[in-house]
C-alpha cells in the first residue's frame, strides 16, 4: 500500500494552482495556528482509525504531498512517520517523500531534521530557474532560493532530491525551457518532474491568458519543448520513465510508480483519495468537513466502486502513461481479449506513424505516441468497451 | 341524405403562410361545429411537425352542415389541400374531389408562385373560384393593389373578390354564404355504378389504412363489396363515415357526398391518392382520370448515427411508411456509413419532413448524405440503368451518354431582384424561357434547370438572394443528356461513397476545390494527419490537409487525478462516438453534408 498525506497548508497562492489549500498569510507561524494543530491531530486520528479498520497493512512508501509540506513544524512530520510505523508495516527501505518549497527550507538545521524525521526524498517545487517566469507564476521564491535550498538538503545528507519543473509557460520559448533544464542539471538532481503548464479555469493565470495579456507557446513550441527537453535530460543519463517524469537508474519514485501501477493507496488529509481494493473515496476538502467525517468515520461512506471496465480502462490510461508500457498478458488477464488482435488496425495505425511499440509484451508509447496520449488512449477506450460489450460485459458497463 | 343541390365541396388554396388554415379554423367556428374548447390552434393541422411549420404535410378533410341565410340546410365538405410543391399530385386529387376554391391571397404580400400554381390546377379542374384577401386587419395590407395584381396575373374578376381577416374572423360569415351562392352543386347519378374519387389515405393501427373520398357516381354502402381499379384488389366496407370534425358512422354515401371507408386494407399502397373505388358486383366501366403513381424525386442515405441503431431505423421507416407511400427506401450499405437506407422522396421539403420526423418522433439519430436526384445512364454495352446514388455512376469510360432530369422554374419575384435571380439561375445552369411582369413591380422569371442543381442549394439562395420575397413554383419536364462527371472524394488515399457527388464537368473543378476547403474545416484534427482529395476518375483536382494534433497530453495523473482524467479520456472517446471512422480518419456527421453547404461562403 501507499500512504499519502495531504497537507493543505501554503504560505500564499500560487497564480497557476486550483488545488484546495489554506493560505497561512505571511506572519503568521504554523506552530501558532489552530488550524495547523488542529489538522495535526485528526490525521493521527485518520491514520489511526483506517489502521484499526485495516490491520497492519504494508507500506511500501509515504508522501507528504500538499498544498506546502514543509510548512508544517518538521515535529509534526517526525510524529506522523513515527506513527506510520507504529501502525503499519512500514518497509525498511521504504520511500518517504516530502514536498517541499525552496522558499520553505531556508536552514541546514531545518533540512536535518526532516532528514531525522524520516524524510528520505525531498521534492522541491522549482518550476523555473528564471525570475521572471517565477513572477509570472506567482511564486514566492527566486532561482537563488532554489540553490540554497538544494545545498541545505545536500548537506543534511538527503540523496534522493526531485526538482519540479513547468513548461509551456506564458512568453516562454523553447529556449527559455532548455535554459531552465540545463540550470537545473547543474543542481545534479536524482529526478526531475517537468510538467506542462495546464491552465486550470478560475485561476488568476487563466484569466490573464483568456484577456489576452500572457499567451502560452503555440502547440509547435510545446511539442518541440517536449521532445528536446526530453532528448536533453537523456543525454545527462536521466530515463524518461513517465510522460512528465525524468530519472536517474535507480530514482524513479516508487509512490507515483505505485499509483500508475494500480496499487492500493490510503490518502489522509482534506481532499485526499484513497483507492483500497477496488473503492475509491475522496475527503472533503474543506478541513472542518473533513474533520467531522473523520470523527464520525464516514470518510468512505459513499465510495466509487471501481466496475470491471473502469479497472480495465484505468490500467490502460495509467501504464501507458509510463515507458514500461502496458503489459499485454495483464490486459488479457483482466479482459479476456487478445490485445493485439482486438485493436489489430489501430495498432498498425499507430504503429505506422511511430507512435507505439511493442517490447518485452508490453506496449509502449513513443515520444510522440506521449504528446498524443490523450488521443490514443481514448482510442484505446472505445475499442476495448465495444469489444467488452460485445463480450457481454453489458451489466458491468 | 342530402339534396345533391344542399351540398357544396370545396377547399381552399392558398400560399404558405397566406392564412389557408386559419381561414378553415374560422370556417369551423363561425359554423359552430368546433366549439371554443375544443379549439386549438388551426384545428385541421393535426400533425405537431405541420403546426410547427405553418404548413399542410397530409390534407384533412371535414363535413360542415349549414343553416344558410336562405333558411335551408347545407352540407359543406371542406377539403383541405397540402400547401407544398412536393405535394403537387396530392393537391391535384384533392382539387378533383371539390367544384370550387377559395382562393386566398394575403391582402399584405400579394400573388405568389405557389398560388399561381395552385389557381392554374384548379382551373384545370374547371373550378368556380372565389378570390379571399386575407390579413384586412394589418395596417399592410393594401387590398386593391392586390385585387389588381389577380386580375392581371390569374385573369380571375375580383369584382367580388371577398375581404377577411381569418385572424379577427371579419369577413368570414360571408365567405360562407360565398361558397353557397357562388360555388356549384355536385353532378353525378347516384344511382351509375359506383366511381368514388380517392383523395387521401393514411394508416391507422387499430382501423388499417383510412380512404378519404369523393363519390363521383352512383352509391356506396356499409359491407358493400368494393374494388380499387388500379390495383384490382377486393374489400369489404366495415367502416363507412363522415369527419365532422371527428368520426361518424353513416350507412351509404351518394354521388357528390365526400366520407371515408375503412375495409381491413393493409397498406397504404393498396389505396393510393387517385385510385378509383367501385363496386364488385357492378364495376364502373372508367376510372375516374388523372391517376398517377407518385414517384420519388430525390434520394438520400439515411444512416443510424449509431451503428446499434439499425434496427430501431428500419421500424421507424416501415412505420413511417404506412402513412405516407410517396416515401420510399430500400437497404443500402456505405463502406463509410455502414448499414443504412437509401430514400426516395418527393421533394427537398419532404426530405427534410421525413429526417424531422424520424428523429423527433422515433428518436433516431441520423446522419443523411447530400440528396440525389436519378440519372439516367446509357451504357457503352447498350443498357439504359438509372443511378440515385452517385457513387454507383459506372466509371467514365464505360458511360455514352449522361442524362439528367429537367425542371421548369417559375420564380415571382419583386423587379429589383431579377438581376439576383437571374444570376443564381445561370449559376445553376438554367436557361431562361421567359420574363414576364404580373405587375409594375413585379416578375415572373421562368428558367428550365437541371433539378440537381435546386436539390442542393437552391431555395436558401434564392430566399437570401431576394431578401425573401421570391418565390417558387417547379415542375418536372424531361431528361437532358449532359456533361456530368462523378467527383469522388477521398481520405488519406481511400474513396469515401457517401461523399460522391454528380457535377457538371464544367463546375467540377472549383467545386472540387470549395469541397476539399469545406471539409477540410468540417474535419477535427485528429492524432493522424487527414489527406482530402477531390478526384474525377484517377486524376485528383484538389487536395486540402488536416494537420495531426501536435499535443494532447494530460501532464499529471497521480491518485486524486485518476477517476477525473478517466472520465476526461472517455469524454473524448464519447465525442468520437458520434464520428464516422473511415480507416484511420474521425469523419464527424457534419462532414457527410459539406457538398450541400459549398455555396455558403
Amino acid at each position: 500500500m501507499l500512504l499519502y498525506i495531504h497537507v493543505p497548508f501554503c504560505r500564499s497562492r500560487c497564480r497557476y494552482c486550483a488545488f484546495h489549500s489554506v493560505a497561512l498569510g505571511k506572519g503568521v507561524q504554523a506552530e501558532h495556528s489552530a488550524a495547523v494543530h488542529s489538522y495535526c491531530r485528526t490525521v493521527l486520528c485518520e491514520m489511526q482509525a483506517w489502521a484499526a479498520h485495516w490491520g497492519k497493512l504494508e507500506v511500501e512508501s509515504i508522501f507528504f504531498g500538499g498544498g506546502t509540506p514543509s510548512l508544517l513544524p518538521v515535529q509534526a512530520i517526525g510524529r506522523l512517520v513515527e506513527e506510520a510505523h507504529k501502525l503499519f508495516a512500514v518497509r525498511p527501505e521504504a520511500e518517504i517523500s516530502m514536498e517541499a518549497n525552496p522558499e520553505s527550507l531556508t536552514s541546514k538545521a531545518q533540512a536535518c531534521a526532516c532528514r531525522a524525521a524520516g524524510i528520505n526524498r525531498l521534492s522541491l517545487g522549482v518550476q523555473s530557474m528564471d525570475d521572471a517566469f517565477l513572477r509570472i507564476l506567482g511564486r514566492a521564491h527566486r532561482a537563488q532560493d532554489v540553490v540554497q535550498a538544494v545545498s541545505y538538503a545536500r548537506q543534511a545528507g538527503i540523496s534522493n532530491i526531485n526538482l519540479d519543473l513547468m513548461w509551456a509557460l506564458p512568453q516562454q520559448s523553447v529556449a527559455h525551457w532548455l535554459h531552465t533544464l540545463r540550470q537545473v542539471l547543474c543542481l545534479q538532481p536524482e529526478h526531475i518532474s517537468a510538467y506542462a503548464l495546464t491552465l486550470e479555469e478560475g485561476t488568476a493565470l487563466a484569466q490573464e491568458v483568456d484577456t489576452g495579456q500572457f499567451t502560452q507557446p503555440d502547440e509547435a513550441a510545446q511539442s518541440a519543448m517536449f521532445l528536446e527537453g526530453a532528448a536533453l535530460l537523456a543525454e545527462a543519463g536521466f530515463e524518461h520513465y513517465e510522460i512528465s517524469n525524468f530519472a536517474r537508474a535507480g530514482f524513479a519514485c516508487r509512490h507515483n510508480q505505485g499509483y500508475w501501477q494500480g496499487q492500493d493507496y490510503l490518502g489522509l488529509g482534506p481532499a485526499a483519495t484513497s483507492t483500497m481494493a477496488g473503492r475509491r473515496w475522496t475527503n472533503p476538502s474543506n478541513q472542518a468537513s473533513w474533520e467531522k467525517a473523520v470523527q464520525a468515520h464516514s470518510l468512505d461512506a459513499a465510495p466509487e466502486l471501481l466496475s470491471p471496465l473502469n479497472r480495465v480502462l484505468e490500467m490502460i490510461m495509467l501504464r501507458l502513461r509510463t515507458s514500461r508500457g502496458l503489459p499485454l498478458a495483464d490486459y488479457t488477464a483482466l479482459t479476456g481479449l487478445d490485445f493485439m488482435a482486438s485493436h489489430a488496425k489501430l495498432v498498425t495505425a499507430l504503429r505506422e506513424h511511430d507512435l507505439i511499440c511493442l517490447h518485452k509484451g508490453h506496449l509502449c508509447l513513443t515520444q510522440q505516441g506521449m504528446l498524443l496520449s490523450n488521443s490514443i488512449i481514448s482510442s484505446i477506450f472505445e475499442i476495448t468497451e465495444q469489444k467488452l460489450r460485445a463480450q457481454g460485459w453489458e451489466e458491468a458497463l | 341524405m342530402p339534396k345533391q343541390e344542399h351540398i357544396r365541396n370545396f377547399c381552399i388554396i392558398a400560399h404558405i403562410d397566406h392564412g389557408k388554415s386559419t381561414l378553415a379554423d374560422r370556417i369551423m367556428e363561425v359554423t359552430k361545429i368546433v366549439g371554443d374548447r375544443e379549439r386549438r390552434e388551426q384545428y385541421l393541422d393535426k400533425m405537431e411537425l405541420e403546426r410547427e411549420r405553418g404548413i399542410t404535410i397530409k390534407a384533412q378533410t371535414v363535413r360542415i352542415p349549414y343553416t344558410a341565410q336562405d333558411g335551408k340546410q347545407y352540407i359543406l365538405n371542406l377539403i383541405d389541400t397540402p400547401g407544398h410543391v412536393d405535394f403537387n399530385y396530392e393537391v391535384s386529387r384533392s382539387l378533383a374531389a371539390c367544384e370550387g376554391a377559395l382562393l386566398v391571397v394575403d391582402a399584405t404580400q400579394g400573388v405568389e408562385a405557389q398560388t399561381l400554381a395552385n389557381v392554374y390546377l384548379a382551373l384545370d379542374h374547371n373550378h368556380e373560384i372565389i378570390p379571399v384577401l386575407n390579413k384586412i386587419d394589418l395596417p399592410s395590407s393594401d387590398v386593391e393593389r392586390v385585387k389588381a395584381e389577380i386580375e392581371e396575373s390569374i385573369g380571375l374578376d375580383c369584382a367580388q373578390a371577398l375581404p377577411v381577416s381569418a385572424k379577427t374572423g371579419e369577413g368570414v360569415p360571408a365567405v360562407i354564404e360565398a361558397i353557397i351562392e357562388r360555388l356549384p352543386a355536385p353532378e353525378g347519378d347516384p344511382a351509375a355504378p359506383l366511381k368514388a374519387l380517392i383523395f387521401d389515405s393514411w394508416y391507422d393501427a387499430y382501423q388499417g389504412v383510412v380512404v378519404l373520398f369523393r363519390v363521383m357516381e352512383g352509391t356506396i354502402k356499409r359491407n358493400a363489396q368494393i374494388r380499387l381499379m388500379n390495383t384490382g384488389k377486393e374489400y369489404e366496407v366495415l367502416r363507412l363515415g363522415v369527419f365532422s370534425p371527428e368520426g361518424k358512422d353513416v350507412q351509404q354515401l351518394a354521388a357528390g357526398e365526400v366520407g371515408f371507408l375503412c375495409g381491413s386494407i393493409k397498406e397504404l399502397g393498396d389505396a393510393q391518392v387517385g385510385d378509383t373505388i367501385t363496386l364488385a358486383e357492378n364495376p364502373a366501366t372508367e376510372a375516374v382520370p388523372g391517376f398517377k403513381e407518385v414517384q420519388p424525386m430525390v434520394f438520400c442515405g439515411l444512416y443510424p448515427t449509431d451503428s446499434d441503431e439499425y434496427e430501431n431505423l428500419k421500424v421507424a421507416l416501415e412505420k413511417l411508411q404506412l402513412n405516407d407511400a410517396a416515401f420510399s427506401y430500400e437497404a443500402e450499405t456505405s463502406q463509410a456509413l455502414g448499414f443504412g437506407f437509401r430514400c426516395g422522396f418527393l421533394g427537398l421539403l419532404h426530405m427534410e419532413i421525413i429526417q424531422e420526423r424520424l428523429e423527433r418522433e422515433f428518436e433516431v439519430e441520423l446522419i443523411a448524405t447530400a440528396p440525389s436526384v436519378i440519372y439516367k445512364v446509357d451504357v457503352t454495352d447498350g443498357s439504359t440503368i438509372e443511378v440515385d446514388n452517385p457513387s454507383k455512376l459506372p466509371d467514365g469510360s464505360r458511360i455514352a451518354t449522361l442524362y439528367e432530369p429537367y425542371v421548369k422554374m417559375d420564380i415571382h419575384v419583386p423587379n429589383e431582384y431579377v438581376g439576383n435571380v437571374m444570376k443564381l439561375c445561370e449559376e445553376k445552369r438554367g436557361l431562361q424561357k421567359n420574363l414576364h411582369y404580373l405587375a409594375v413591380n413585379r416578375v415572373i422569371v421562368t428558367y428550365e434547370l437541371p433539378f440537381a442543381e435546386i436539390v442542393y442549394d437552391f431555395f436558401d439562395r434564392l430566399k437570401s438572394m431576394t431578401k425573401g420575397y421570391a418565390s417558387m413554383d417547379y415542375e418536372p419536364i424531361d431528361y437532358r443528356a449532359s456533361d456530368l462527371v462523378r467527383l469522388d472524394i477521398l481520405l488519406n488515399g481511400e474513396p469515401v461513397d457517401a461523399l460522391a457527388v454528380i457535377v457538371h464537368k464544367d463546375r467540377a473543378y472549383p467545386y472540387g476545390r470549395a469541397l476539399a476547403l469545406k471539409l477540410k474545416r468540417t474535419i477535427p484534427r485528429q492524432m493522424f494527419e487527414v489527406a482530402i482529395q477531390a478526384a474525377i476518375g484517377n486524376k485528383v483536382i484538389a487536395r486540402e490537409t488536416v494537420s495531426a494534433f501536435r499535443k494532447n497530453v494530460l501532464a499529471k495523473c497521480y491518485g486524486g487525478d485518476i477517476t477525473r482524467k478517466r472520465k476526461l479520456l472517455e469524454k473524448q472517446k464519447e465525442g468520437k462516438k458520434r464520428m464516422k471512422r473511415m480507416g484511420n480518419v474521425e469523419l464527424p456527421q457534419e462532414a457527410f453534408l459539406a457538398a450541400l453547404r459549398v455555396g455558403d461562403e
